[in-house]
């Protein structure tokens, strides 16, 4: 059988401790399949950046357990040494801001991920171009980053998730700053990566436009999920 | 892997290259303050060497000539050249002055010389040597007088006739040569009316005038017009004699100091330059202080405008080392620039210092290394931030 790409349960975050103690997730649920884009929707102070930090492995939940494609992560502790590799090669983040890096350009930007790898300057650039092209952002290569629009510097953030090919790629409300046509676009781009490379990508939004492309949506309210067909597939 | 130190480099080269500037102008002060003391000690070596002497005969219990005032009489020389192993000797005396030129007064070191024998200036750059025992200068390039010009020193006039380089005092003053005994009306003899004054005075003690000894009061007045002496007997030895055993004879029995070649390096170099070399010291200290703190707050505040990105590198997997070792480049690269315009500049405005600035290759390697070991060090405040820096404030709220 095949794995869950992303398998979380019964997973807790506590920030600070004693009367300050301030309870973020309180036991969350989720499964995210290969190839499969879900949404993660609920209030603002609700958890969802907690929950993408704690599943990205930039913070260290409570207790739970998360695994991705069947290897367990976090099993109320980390379960694997090299959190930093773990970043590097088997997710890929997406900001509510491109930010990317301004000294680079576009092709480097993207490229730096491979090259942190290890792999060589050329391959990595060479794959970063395919991955531009990919993203109809191909002709802005040889850009620096300050000249692109707010939407192709979203693409180019894209292409530097998915660059390494990560099994699954982390989006906290991608298309926030963009209009509702461009945030469209950059849904259907996730969404046509994820059947091309089979990725599990989950998507934090509160963004109206977007919510009824989703087949399968997670709520989360007061550090619980509830899990929701999406308007898409009942579509 | 690309540079990621040097991409933002480029990307922000204007704040770059103007912070290296005004490093590199601090950088070249710090070496123009080394090369002025190099200069100081290498214009003692020069005028040790220019007068050809082996031995400096000198006033007893004193340093003199150079660095305290000394008096010796001017016919010791007779019984200096009774030594075994002294082969010539020369008088010479030094004085500080104004001289008059053109208008302007020139401050210089008017030195008496006997033409021909030690303490004569070895190298001229232009002229010829004074031939004529009255009225005729040799003059340092640095006192701005050429050949042929005419100087007023107090009640004569004389002529250039040649000219020296790098013939300066310990204080900075060019030299100007002139014959021993005009150097000595200049610096000994009394003027016309103070001689009057005296031989009335003497006239009128009872002690020289008596009416029982004719002559004595003449001889008494004849001694003191012409009571002379000198500030040094330069020594040329025999070529076999030992300087030491000669110094140590003259010491022992003619109740005069003699220092050797290596003595008066010393003098010069550890007790004469000794103070400018600590106000030196002191001025690289402050100024290697200062360009750390410069070079750290510049460091520190570009890597602060950073932060955003280096959360981005944190999170997609770039290692501490990875930021430590761009931001440590950066200090360094901003050093580099410093040493290069600092190394520049020394050498584009040592000519306009009134001191002679000897820069050293040795003392420009260890700049380099010094601009960088400070370099490095002051951006350890820098990395420190930024390893700080939680990745997790990338993805934010
Ligand atoms: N570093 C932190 N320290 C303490 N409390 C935090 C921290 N980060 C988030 N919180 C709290 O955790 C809860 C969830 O926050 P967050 O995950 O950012 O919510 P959302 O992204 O849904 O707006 C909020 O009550 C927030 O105040
Ligand atoms: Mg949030």
């Amino acid at each position: 059988m095949v794995h869950p790409a992303i398998e979380i349960s019964g997973l807790t975050k506590r920030y600070g401790v004693g009367d300050a103690a301030v309870d973020a997730l309180k036991g969350v649920d989720m499964i995210v399949r290969p190839g499969e884009v879900v949404g993660l929707i609920g209030p603002s102070g609700s958890g969802k950046s907690t929950l993408l930090k704690c599943l990205g492995a930039v913070i260290e939940p409570t207790s739970g357990r998360m695994s991705l494609a069947g290897e367990t992560i976090y099993d109320n502790g980390w379960k694997v040494a090299d959190l930093r590799a773990l970043r590097r090669d088997r997710i890929g983040f997406v900001f509510q801001a491109p930010y990317l890096i301004p000294f680079l350009d576009v092709t480097d930007n993207v490229a730096l991920l491979p090259m942190l790898a290890g792999m060589s300057n050329g391959k990595a650039r060479d794959r970063a171009r395919q991955m531009l092209a990919a993203l109809d952002v191909g002709h802005r290569a040889q850009a620096q980053v300050p000249q692109l629009s707010g939407g192709e510097q979203q693409r180019v953030a894209i292409a530097r998730a998915l660059v390494n090919q990560p099994p699954i790629i982390l989006a906290d409300e991608p298309t926030a700053p963009l209009d509702s046509e461009r945030a469209l676009t950059v849904i259907r781009i996730l969404n046509e990566m994820a059947q091309r490379f089979g990725t599990a990508i989950i998507v934090v939004t509160h963004d109206e436009k977007i919510i009824p492309t989703f087949r399968r949506i997670y709520h989360i309210r007061d550090g619980r999920t509830y899990e929701q067909a999406g308007e898409a597939r009942a579509a | 892997m690309i540079n990621l130190a040097g991409r933002d480099i480029l990307y922000g080269w204007g704040k770059f290259v103007f912070t290296g500037l005004g490093l590199g102008l601090l950088v070249g002060l710090t070496l123009s303050m080394a090369g002025i003391y190099r200069g100081l000690v290498d214009d003692g070596k020069v005028l040790l060497e220019n007068v050809g002497a082996d031995l400096w005969v000198v006033q007893r219990d004193t340093l003199g000539p150079y660095a305290e005032p000394s008096n010796v009489r001017d016919d010791a020389y007779r019984t200096l050249l009774g030594v075994r192993g002294v082969a010539e000797a020369g008088n010479v005396t030094y004085l500080t002055m104004q001289i008059r030129h053109e208008g302007s007064d020139v401050r210089v070191m008017l030195v008496g010389f006997e033409p021909g024998h030690p303490g004569e200036p070895g190298y001229l750059v232009a002229g010829r040597p004074i031939t004529r025992s009255h009225y005729e200068a040799i003059a340092d390039v640095k006192t701005g007088l050429r050949l042929d010009d005419r100087i007023r020193i107090r009640r004569h006039e004389y002529t250039v006739v040649g000219l020296t380089r790098r013939m300066v005092s310990s204080g900075g003053d060019p030299m100007v040569f002139v014959p021993l005994q005009d150097a000595q009306e200049v610096q000994f003899l009394k003027d016309n009316d103070a001689l009057v004054n005296e031989r009335a005075r003497t006239a009128a003690n009872p002690a020289f005038n008596r009416p029982g000894v004719p002559g004595l009061l003449e001889a008494v007045q004849a001694s003191q017009a012409s009571s002379r002496t000198v500030n040094v007997v330069m020594l040329r030895l025999a070529p076999n004699a030992d300087e030491i055993v000669v110094a140590r004879e003259i010491r022992r029995w003619k109740h005069l100091e003699a220092y050797t070649r290596n003595d008066m390096d010393e003098i010069l170099v550890a007790k004469l330059i000794a103070t400018s070399a600590k106000q030196i010291f002191m001025f690289l200290v402050i100024l290697a202080v200062v360009s750390a703190a410069i070079v750290a707050f510049i460091i520190y505040t570009m890597t602060l405008n950073k932060v955003r990105e280096i959360a981005v590198l944190k999170l997609i997997g770039a290692r501490n080392r990875t930021i430590a070792g761009m931001i440590l480049q950066q200090a360094l690269g901003l050093g580099a620039i410093a040493f290069v315009v600092g190394k520049t500049a020394a050498t584009l405005w040592a000519p306009i210092f009134p001191k002679y600035v000897l820069l050293l290759p040795g003392d420009a390697v260890l700049g380099a290394v010094l601009v960088l070991v400070i370099c490095a060090f002051a951006s350890i405040v820098a990395i420190r931030a930024a390893l700080r820096v939680d990745p997790a404030t990338a993805i934010g709220g």
